[in-house]
């Protein structure tokens, strides 16, 4: 099947030419099938962010190609307005981003840009906000800058999810937020992906909501791709994560550590659940009621 | 190329650290050479004085060694602004110094050509080059600390008369130090939002009839930001037992060498010379010379 992102090769340098060069993508290979939900990882300034605002247009492929959509994004001609429409990029802090008075309005910016209809507009605005968790009638004539962190960030992502893009890419999503808010954040995200079929790319250091959602993995570093997989298939490799800076989810951790003290036991495990049974398997225990 | 990182290549701000004779001045002796050339680039009136100037400039270019291009980078977004107020000039100059002989050159309909208007043009666009270069020029061989503390040391003995010396300097260092932050801040904001469709133009550059309801997605946020960092950069400056100028001692201690007073000495004088002395007869006698020649070599040409 067709990948409905491609990315090949992929160069970039900021500033070229000038005392200030910076080269930040060395050759970076990626796909994604359709509805499939890709992490990328990676040390801090690894390169993630610059690879992403690839995926809408906002940087150009200076060197190797990016094919999403069917388009090749390095095509002079390219309708940018069009894969911005199917393309939903939501920043870190996208709370920084707000600027109408009304929260309505913030929300039906990205819809209003785009020349849909009034009906239309506030159709999206209303399942926006449902897919975020705002109440529609409650929060949409709340002025934007009386409402607490989580609830403008959720304003936010509604501004880019109100678009209905086909792939959706997220830079660190849980960012300063709280175990609760987190953990709906990455139900809402899974939510997205099972319900409507949406491609979710997503950047993250948390290791614990990558363990959760993903269903494929690539550990980018120095502006290369060193490693790509299933979580199962990434994780356990330890050594090579801890040798770049990163770490593995702590139920890995876990696990490995238990092998290292002998125990015959998987490291490939992504869940409390999961190693709890092979725990009281190996050790011949009933299994108890862990939620 | 992308379309938003034009604010990163501003080169007002940016300190090079190259390491030349020009990076090693005083800072006091800095500003004030800088000034005076301002001040005289400014009052230049003749196409002779311009010309000294740029040669002046371009031989400190040469001394700072810095590459002319980087510095004359930040020229490129403004020459569509350059040319509208040239061809503003070129249509609508009145003749004001009334001891002045304009020649015409053109006149068609309303529109009168004079040797005047001309050299007004010729000299704005002169000094806008060599604004540009100064400017740049400036803050390329200088840090913001030593700008900050040259400032603050020229303006103490006004203290006396209750100048606050010392918080002007400090807004001026802070507002030099955020400039290169707040622009990648919105860049950051230029992006989100033509994330979500916004239209902004190409290479930053914004389009000349535009409504100013397509800034608010960008300004409102933007002011946000800067606010929201004042308030902690005041925290942090408070946490750390600022409380005011007052009796503040400094890391940094200011020593003029005869290097600086020689610079100063040389760009003074040369700066007194260029405002004084009257190039206006050189003009003429250049223009009669180069006409006189260039009908020589026409008529060479013809024959």
């Amino acid at each position: 099947m067709k990948p409905t992102l491609r990315v090949e090769d992929l160069h970039h340098t900021y500033l070229a030419g000038t005392p200030f060069e910076a080269v930040s993508l060395q050759g970076v290979d990626m796909e994604v099938a359709e509805g499939e939900i890709v992490s990328i990882i990676g040390p801090t300034g690894s390169g993630k962010s610059t690879l992403i605002q690839h995926f809408n247009a906002l940087i150009r492929p200076q060197a190797g190609r990016v094919i999403v959509l069917g388009q090749d994004l390095g095509d002079a001609d390219l309708d940018v307005k069009w894969l911005r429409r199917h393309v939903g990029m939501i920043f870190q802090s996208p709370e920084q981003q707000l600027f109408e008075q009304y929260v309505g309005d913030d929300i039906a910016f990205g819809p209003r840009n785009f020349g849909l209809d009034r009906q239309e507009v506030r159709r999206r605005v209303q399942k926006a906000m449902h897919t975020v968790g705002l109440d529609f009638e409650g929060f949409k004539d709340r002025l934007t800058f009386t409402l607490s962190g989580g609830e403008m960030r959720k304003v936010a992502m509604a501004g880019v999810l109100a678009l209905e893009p086909s792939i959706l890419v997220l830079d660190e999503p849980t960012c300063g937020l709280d175990p609760v808010t987190s953990n709906d954040l990455l139900c809402r995200i899974l939510e997205l992906r099972n319900n409507h079929g949406t491609t979710i790319v997503l950047v993250s250091h948390d290791m614990e909501s990558v363990v959760r959602v993903s269903d494929r993995i690539y550990v980018i570093v120095d502006g290369r791709t060193v490693l790509e997989g299933t979580p199962r298939e990434v994780f356990p490799e330890a050594e090579l994560l801890r040798s770049h800076g990163l770490e593995a989810p702590q139920i890995t951790q876990v696990m490995c550590g238990l092998r290292n003290q002998g125990l015959d036991v998987p490291v490939d495990l992504l869940s409390v659940r999961e190693a709890e049974e092979e725990i009281c398997r190996c050790f011949g225990f009933a299994e108890t009621q862990v939620e | 190329m992308s379309e938003f990182s034009a604010f990163r290549h501003i080169t007002i701000g940016q300190y090079l650290p190259v390491g030349s004779f020009v990076h090693g001045l005083d800072p006091r002796a800095k500003i004030v050479m800088f000034t005076l050339l301002v001040a005289t680039v400014a009052f230049a009136n003749s196409y002779t004085a311009s010309v000294l100037l740029l040669l002046a400039l371009l031989g400190i270019v040469y001394l700072a060694h810095t590459p002319l291009r980087y510095a004359l980078q930040g020229l490129r977004p403004a020459l569509p602004w350059i040319t509208f107020f040239a061809v503003l000039q070129l249509l609508f100059y009145r003749d004001q110094y009334g001891s002045e002989v304009c020649s015409v050159i053109w006149r068609g309909g309303f529109v009168t050509v004079t040797t005047c208007s001309l050299r007004q043009i010729g000299l704005m666009a002169l000094r806008l080059l060599e604004f540009m270069i100064l400017i740049s020029l400036f803050t390329l061989t200088s840090t913001t600390t030593q700008l900050t503390h040259g400032l603050e040391r020229l303006l103490h003995p006004l203290e006396r008369f209750s100048f606050p010396a010392h918080e002007l300097s400090l807004v001026f260092a802070i507002a030099l130090r955020f400039a290169p932050t707040l622009a990648g801040e919105l860049e950051r904001i230029m992006k989100a939002q033509a994330s979500r469709g916004a239209d902004f133009g190409e290479q930053g550059r914004l389009r000349f009839i535009q409504r100013t309801r397509n800034m608010l997605p960008l300004m409102v946020p933007l002011f946000l930001s800067a606010l929201r960092r004042a308030e902690d950069l005041t925290l942090a400056m408070e946490a750390r037992g600022y409380t005011g100028g007052r009796g503040r001692t400094s890391f940094i201690q200011l020593r003029p060498v005869p290097s600086d007073y020689l610079a100063l000495a040389l760009v003074t004088i040369f700066c007194a010379a260029v405002a004084l002395y009257n190039f206006r007869a050189i003009d003429g006698l250049v223009a009669t010379a180069v006409g006189g020649y260039i009908k020589d070599v026409a008529s060479l040409i013809v024959r």
